[in-house]
C-alpha cells in the first residue's frame, strides 16, 4: 500500500519527479559508464601481452623495457647483440622466442622487424593468437604485415608499396624511400599496440640499413635487390625478444639466469607483473574519473533531496490526512525514502538501459578508433557492487527530506 | 461516556501565557450527536487536536471511549486514532492521486483489524449505501466532485467502523443542495451504527439535526486566540 502510495504521489508530480530522474539517470549512466570503461580497459590493458613468459632486453628500467617493447613507447636504450639472443634462446627451458627490432617508423606508426614467431606465438587477451585479416605472414625480404590500424588509417590494401622512414618521427626526412615493402598481410584488429605496428623481417631490417652509416643514407646506393637477397642479411643486434618457456615454474630462475649473463648487461621482465605496475601509475587517473563520477551522483542524490524538501511544504495536507487515518510518523520518513528510492531505482533501470544502447551502437568504433573492446554485458559483479552502493547513498542523503518529513508529521494537528 | 475532559489546560509549547484551552470539565455520552458551534480561531482545531490524540493537554485528563489519550504513548495514540475514531475534514479528505477504494484501503491500513480479505467487500457495501457509484470507485479522487468526494470521505471516515466520528466543518465548503444531502446521508449512518458524532461548525442553520447543541465557549475559558 505504501509502494502504491509513493508511485502514485510521484506520478502526481510529474514535472519536477522526471527532471529529477532524468539529472539521477545521467549521474548514474556516468557512473556506470567510468565503471564499467575502467573495468574493461582495465583487463584490455592487462591482456595487451599474454602467453609470453618473458621479455629480455638491453639493461633498463622494467617499465621502460614493456614500453618500448609491447607499447612501443619511447627509446630503447640499449641494444643487445645477436650472440646473446642466440646464446639465451639455446636454453633447453626456452620453448620458443621472438625476436624484435625497433627504430623504423612509417607516417608516426612503429615498424617491427621479427621472425615469422611473432605470427605464431605471440598472444594477447584470454590467449588469443593473431590472425589474419587478409593475406599472409612476410615471406620475402620486403614484404610486410600491417596492424589492423595502420591499414585502415592510411588506406593500405594488399600489394600497396609503402616506403618506411628512419626514425621514430612522424615527420621523417631520411626515408629508406630506395627499397619500398609491399603489403602481404593485414591483421585483424586486436585492441593493442599490434594495430599500429608495421611488421617486416629481420632481414628487411637489415636490407634497408645496408647502405646507411651512423643513422645516415650515404649517397646513391649502388647494390641491387638482387643482390641484397642473396647477401647475408643476418642481424648483428634486435631491440629487446620475448620467451616462452617450457615450464611456467621455470620463469624466476630463468630470469636470474639472463639478469646475471655476464657477456652483455641485459634484463628480464616478467610482462604481467610490469603491466600491473604501469596500470598502478595510470590508476590514479582513472580513480580521479570514478571520484568525479561518484561526486556527480552524490548531487544528483542532492537535487532528488532537494526536490522532495521542497515538496513536504505542499504535502502538509497529505501528511495531515495521513496522520488522522492513524499512520505513525515513522511512516512518513519511509515514504519519503520509499520514494527517493524508487526515482533511484527507475534511474539504475533507464541509465543501465542506456549505457548497454550505447555500448552496443558504439563497439565497433571502441574497438576500430579506440582499440577498446568493451563488453555489452553490464551485469557485472562489481556494476551490482555499484549499484548496491548508489542505492544505499540514495537512502542516507534522503534521511535529510525523510526526517523532515517525520518531523511535519509529529508536528501536526487538525 | 464517549468524551471526557478534565480540568484541561493547553498552550502551545514555548508560549505558556497563551492559554488556548481552558476547560474546567466537559464530556459527550455515549450514542449522543453533539454539535459544537465556535468561531475560527475559538481553540476548536486544538480540542479536536487532543480528542483524536494528535496533540496531548499541558495539563488535565483526556478521556475517549473510555481510554486515557493522555497517558497512552505517541504509537498507542496513532494505533488507537486509527481504529476508534473517524474523522472527516472540510476538505482535504482523500488522497488526491488515488482512486477511492484506494483510499479506503489505506485509511484501514493503519487501523487494528487484519482480515483483509473481506475489506474490498465491506468498501463496496459502504459506498453502495452512501450512492457512491460503481464507475466513481476507481478514478482518482480528485476527479470527483466536491459532493462526491465529501461522500467518499464518509466512506473514508467509517471504514474502520469507529465509535466516535469527528467532523470538523464537513459542509463548509459544500453549496445548500450539497449540505442537506450530506447531513441526510451522514445522520442515519451514525445512528445506524450507533456512533457517538461530535459535530464542530460555525454554521447553525445545521444545528436541528443534533440531540446536544453547545458553544465552545461556553465550556472553554480561555479567551486566547489559537
Amino acid at each position: 500500500m505504501l509502494a502504491k502510495l509513493s508511485i502514485h504521489s510521484l506520478m502526481d508530480r510529474k514535472g519536477s519527479v522526471m527532471l529529477s530522474l532524468m539529472a539521477m539517470t545521467v549521474s548514474i549512466f556516468v557512473l556506470l559508464g567510468v565503471e564499467h570503461i575502467r573495468h574493461q580497459a582495465k583487463d584490455n590493458f592487462s591482456s595487451t601481452v599474454s602467453g609470453v613468459d618473458l621479455i629480455v632486453g638491453g639493461r633498463t628500467g622494467s617499465i621502460n623495457l614493456l614500453l618500448y617493447s609491447v607499447f612501443r613507447i619511447g627509446a630503447p636504450t640499449n641494444n643487445i647483440r645477436w650472440q646473446t639472443y642466440e646464446n639465451i634462446t639455446n636454453s633447453k627451458q626456452v620453448k620458443w622466442a621472438i625476436p624484435i627490432s625497433l627504430g623504423d617508423s612509417h607516417k608516426g606508426y612503429r615498424v617491427l622487424g621479427t621472425t615469422k614467431n611473432y605470427f605464431q606465438h605471440f598472444s594477447y587477451g584470454k590467449k588469443h593468437h593473431l590472425e589474419f585479416f587478409s593475406g599472409h605472414k612476410f615471406d620475402r625480404l620486403f614484404d610486410v604485415v600491417l596492424g589492423a590500424e595502420v591499414a585502415s588509417k592510411l588506406g593500405y590494401k594488399l600489394g600497396d608499396k609503402v616506403a618506411l622512414a628512419h626514425g621514430i618521427a612522424s615527420t621523417s626526412f631520411s626515408k629508406h624511400d630506395d627499397r619500398p615493402f609491399t603489403v602481404v598481410g593485414i591483421l585483424s584488429a586486436t585492441g593493442t599496440p599490434v594495430d599500429q605496428t608495421l611488421h617486416v623481417s629481420l632481414q628487411g631490417i637489415e636490407a634497408i640499413h645496408i647502405d646507411w652509416q651512423q643513422g645516415v643514407k650515404t649517397s646513391n646506393s649502388t647494390i641491387t635487390q638482387s643482390e641484397l637477397e642473396q647477401a647475408d642479411l643476418q642481424p648483428k643486434s634486435i631491440t629487446a625478444f620475448m620467451l616462452g618457456l617450457n615450464s611456467k615454474i621455470a620463469t624466476f630462475q630463468v630470469q636470474r639466469a639472463i639478469n646475471e649473463y655476464t657477456p652483455e648487461p641485459v634484463v628480464a621482465i616478467l610482462p604481467g607483473v610490469v603491466l600491473s605496475e604501469l596500470w598502478g601509475m595510470i590508476g590514479v587517473l582513472e580513480n580521479t574519473l570514478l571520484l568525479v563520477s561518484a561526486l556527480i551522483f552524490v548531487s544528483a542524490c542532492l537535487g532528488v533531496s532537494a526536490m522532495l524538501l521542497a515538496s513536504i511544504r505542499e504535502r502538509r495536507y497529505e501528511i495531515q490526512l495521513l496522520r488522522i487515518v492513524g499512520a505513525p510518523p515513522y511512516v512518513l520518513f519511509l515514504l519519503i525514502e520509499l520514494e527517493v528510492l524508487m526515482i533511484t531505482l527507475l534511474s539504475c533501470v533507464l541509465a543501465g538501459g542506456l549505457l548497454a544502447v550505447c555500448l552496443a551502437v558504439l563497439h565497433d568504433t571502441l574497438v576500430s578508433h579506440y582499440g577498446l573492446n568493451i563488453e555489452i554485458n553490464l551485469l557485472t559483479e562489481d556494476s551490482l557492487y555499484l549499484i548496491a552502493a548508489m542505492l544505499s547513498a540514495s537512502i542516507i542523503v534522503a534521511v535529510i527530506p525523510s526526517f523532515s518529513g517525520y518531523r511535519k508529521a509529529r508536528a501536526t494537528s487538525v | 461516556m464517549a468524551i471526557k475532559l478534565t480540568d484541561i489546560r493547553f498552550h502551545y509549547s514555548g508560549q505558556p501565557n497563551n492559554r488556548v484551552l481552558n476547560i474546567p470539565s466537559w464530556s459527550l455520552k455515549t450514542g449522543e450527536q453533539a454539535f459544537v458551534q465556535g468561531p475560527s480561531g475559538g481553540g476548536k482545531s486544538t480540542l479536536l487536536g487532543l480528542l483524536s490524540g494528535l496533540l496531548t493537554p499541558s495539563h488535565g485528563q483526556v478521556t475517549v471511549l473510555g481510554e486515557r489519550l493522555d497517558e497512552m504513548s505517541g504509537r498507542q495514540r496513532d494505533q488507537f486514532r486509527a481504529s476508534h475514531i473517524g474523522y472527516v475534514f472540510q476538505q482535504f479528505n482523500l488522497m488526491p492521486y488515488i482512486n477511492a477504494i484506494d483510499n479506503l484501503l489505506l485509511a484501514a491500513r493503519f487501523s487494528s483489524r487484519k482480515n483483509s480479505n473481506l475489506l474490498k467487500d465491506e468498501i463496496k457495501t459502504l459506498f453502495g449505501a452512501l450512492n457512491i457509484s460503481e464507475k466513481e470507485w476507481y478514478r482518482p479522487t480528485r476527479d470527483l466532485s466536491i459532493g462526491q468526494q465529501q461522500r467518499v470521505a464518509i466512506a473514508r471516515a467509517l471504514i474502520n467502523k469507529p465509535q466516535l466520528l469527528i467532523a470538523d466543518e464537513p459542509t463548509s465548503s459544500l453549496d445548500k443542495a450539497n449540505r442537506d444531502a450530506f447531513m441526510k446521508l451522514l445522520m442515519p449512518m451514525v445512528v445506524d451504527n450507533q456512533m457517538t458524532l461530535l459535530f464542530v461548525s460555525h454554521d447553525l442553520s445545521l444545528s436541528s439535526y443534533f440531540t446536544k447543541v453547545e458553544s465552545l465557549s461556553d465550556f472553554n475559558s480561555s479567551e486566547a486566540i489559537g
